[in-house]
């Protein structure tokens, strides 16, 4: 029924770390449709990581083939990931990655001034962004006057800004309390509401609960794969 | 895309104010000192080219030269021989005399004075113009009747005489032995800069006088030289070159063995000095630019470690390796430009000021100016350029880890 956003063939990474070859993933197939929620859990050295950064475009796999949107992005350049990131990937962070001293708009505008929009059309839509997670007052507040929290609001207002098909999302909540948290997660799950696809890695069970399908990993490999309707039945 | 690179580069120079300040300094002094350099230069060169048009720059002397051995009575000059260089040349030669001057005392009453006693034709003041403020220039009469009248300057006339109008008045003096009584028949002014004054010798306890060049052909008509002022409109070269070959001829003299000095000739050799004397000041000079350029990619190398996760931030956005090679290439070279711009205002202030102190206007030549801040930009995004292709080489994973 649903279109696939991601397809993930066979896919294979492996890091060389020059004395030994390290198999990050084993062949992973995954698919993940438009519009889905997903959360992809596991410990730390089980591969998330390095999953995120390939579905992120930020690295390429070693072998096999990884299908975004349609596009085989396994063997671009740097310079044409770049642009897949623009405008096909809304990131994230754990550590929100905002740009210091620059103010919460500039920094939703960023990702819209390398995908040359132009500077009026930038602006309007960096506020209607900042005004949909509740910012537009702190528009002109740079991010060390903004609380966690906000910060990561205003990350999410920057990953919506060349509305990309999918949102990327790596330990969003990691610098967070559980109230900000919280508050995260529910503006996820609004998005998702809202038909946006958006994927969540974590290694926080409460956290995965907000979303509708968990992928769990180990040792380079998914060991579980599950699709609750609606409300959790946790694992 | 430009303009959002420029307010990134300068709200980058912003927040390191101090580290911006002092990575600008050797930019600031090398392009201070290449400007202050070159406008003095300049300005040097400007003066004597005012002086020299004082002297007048189609002036020329000339003689049969000085080393030829077997001198005979030929080799000098008589009035006939003016005459014949008049007639030939026609109106190519402006004024012509026998360049005489002497050295004497002028004796009024109990007040002697030293006087520079130039003899000049009666037109002169065609070439040289001064500002006659009492009585006349000398004229034709004075100068074919060789009557001894004098004319002279308003600080001679107060040295002699005591007072300015000096007209009608009378002194002696000794030329070639004889002693005779002369009259003062007209008193000018001249204006020099303090520069002018200052080259031409206006010494204050010295009179200075003209008085009609016939009176100085020593002996018996016989002159060893002859000045000429050539026309405006005459190609120089070309007419110095007719007017040797033409007097080696009437003297029996190869052209070769004839003496001859212009104006033009000295000051181009004023000119090619000063130039010279430019060149290797502004040589050592822009070698402050150069390490000036190197501290900026020092800075720019520590600016990119620093910045490694903004970097990989921009990169994680789309950013592509140009667009972060561009940022930082624009905040180098704006970096870089401010320091030159900087430089030029401390560079033409010094100047302007030296000039104001001196009373000379100072010469600042718009392309140098530009080619300062040209060229400032241009070692910017030369020294920028190692720094920002590594910055724009950055894997994004690094770079976005990178604490």
């Amino acid at each position: 029924m649903a279109e696939e956003l991601i397809r993930l063939k066979d896919l294979v990474k492996i890091y060389d770390t020059g004395a030994i070859k390290v198999l990050g993933l084993k062949r992973i197939n995954l698919t993940i449709n438009r519009g889905e929620f997903v959360a992809i859990m596991g410990k730390s050295g089980s591969g998330k990581s390095t999953l995120m950064n390939i579905l992120g475009c930020l690295d390429r796999p070693s072998m096999g083939h990884y299908y975004l949107d349609g596009i085989d992005v396994a063997s671009m350049t740097p310079n044409q990931l770049s642009e897949i990131r623009n405008k096909k990937i809304g990131f994230v962070f754990q550590s929100f990655n905002l740009i210091s001293r620059t103010s919460a708009l500039k920094n939703v505008e960023l990702p819209m001034t390398y995908a040359r929009v132009g500077k009026k059309a930038r602006r309007e839509r960096a506020l209607k962004l900042l005004d949909r997670v509740g910012l537009l007052s702190r528009a002109q507040h740079q991010p060390n006057e903004l609380s966690g929290g906000q910060r990561q609001r205003v990350a999410i207002a920057r990953a919506l800004a060349n509305e990309p098909p999918l949102i990327l999302a790596d330990e969003p909540t990691g610098n967070l309390d559980t109230a900000a948290s919280e508050e995260i997660m529910g503006l996820f799950s609004d998005l998702h509401k809202e038909g946006a696809t958006v994927v969540v890695v974590t290694h926080e069970e409460n956290i995965a609960e907000f979303t509708d399908r968990i992928i769990r990993f180990q040792d380079g490999l998914v060991i579980s794969d599950e699709t609750r309707g609606g409300e959790g039945s946790a694992v | 895309m430009l303009f959002e690179n420029m307010s990134m580069a300068f709200s980058a120079i912003r927040v390191n104010k101090m580290r911006s300040f002092l990575t600008m300094l050797g930019i600031i002094i090398g392009i201070g000192a290449v400007i202050s350099i070159v406008s003095i230069g300049d300005t040097m060169r400007s003066l004597f080219a005012d002086l020299y048009k004082d002297v007048g720059v189609t002036q020329a002397y000339l003689c049969v030269g000085y080393w030829i051995d077997d001198r005979r009575m030929s080799d000098y000059f008589t009035l006939d021989d003016l005459e014949r260089v008049r007639e030939v040349f026609g109106d190519s030669v402006t004024y012509i005399d026998s360049a005489a001057s002497t050295g004497a005392e002028a004796v009024n009453k109990k007040t002697k004075v030293n006087f520079d006693f130039t003899g000049i034709d009666y037109n002169y003041i065609d070439v040289q113009p001064v500002d006659m403020v009492y009585g006349r220039y000398l004229n034709e009469g004075d100068v074919l009747g060789r009557k001894k009248s004098v004319v002279m300057d308003v600080d001679s006339a107060m040295l002699l005489f005591g007072m300015e109008n000096a007209v009608g008045q009378t002194f002696r003096t000794e030329l070639y032995g004889n002693v005779d009584e002369f009259t003062v028949v007209g008193v000018y002014k001249k204006e020099m800069s303090p520069f002018q004054a200052l080259m031409m010798g206006g010494r204050s306890d010295r009179g200075s006088a003209f008085i009609p060049y016939t009176l100085l052909t020593w002996p018996n008509d016989y002159f060893y030289y002859l000045r000429l002022f050539a026309s405006e409109d005459v190609e120089l070269n070309e007419f110095f070159d007719q007017l040797k070959a033409y007097v080696a001829n009437i003297k029996g003299r190869n052209p070769e063995d004839m003496y001859m000095e212009t104006a033009m000739e000295q000051m181009n050799s004023v000119d090619t000095v000063m130039g010279g004397l430019s060149a290797a000041v502004g040589g050592i000079a822009a070698i402050s630019l150069l390490v000036g350029g190197i501290g900026i990619m020092n800075i720019m190398l520590v600016s990119v470690t620093e910045r490694t996760r903004e970097i990989g931030i921009r990169k994680s956005l789309g950013a592509k390796t140009r667009d972060i090679l561009i940022q930082f290439l624009t905040e180098s070279a704006i970096l870089s430009a401010c320091g030159g711009i900087i430089g030029i205002l401390i560079g033409v202030g010094l100047v302007s000021g030296i000039g104001m102190a001196f009373g000379i206007g100072a010469v600042i030549r718009p392309s140098v100016v530009v080619l300062a801040v040209s060229f400032s930009a241009a070692v910017g995004v030369f020294f920028g350029l190692y720094p920002a292709s590594k910055a724009a080489k950055a894997d994004p994973i690094d770079a976005l880890r990178y604490e």
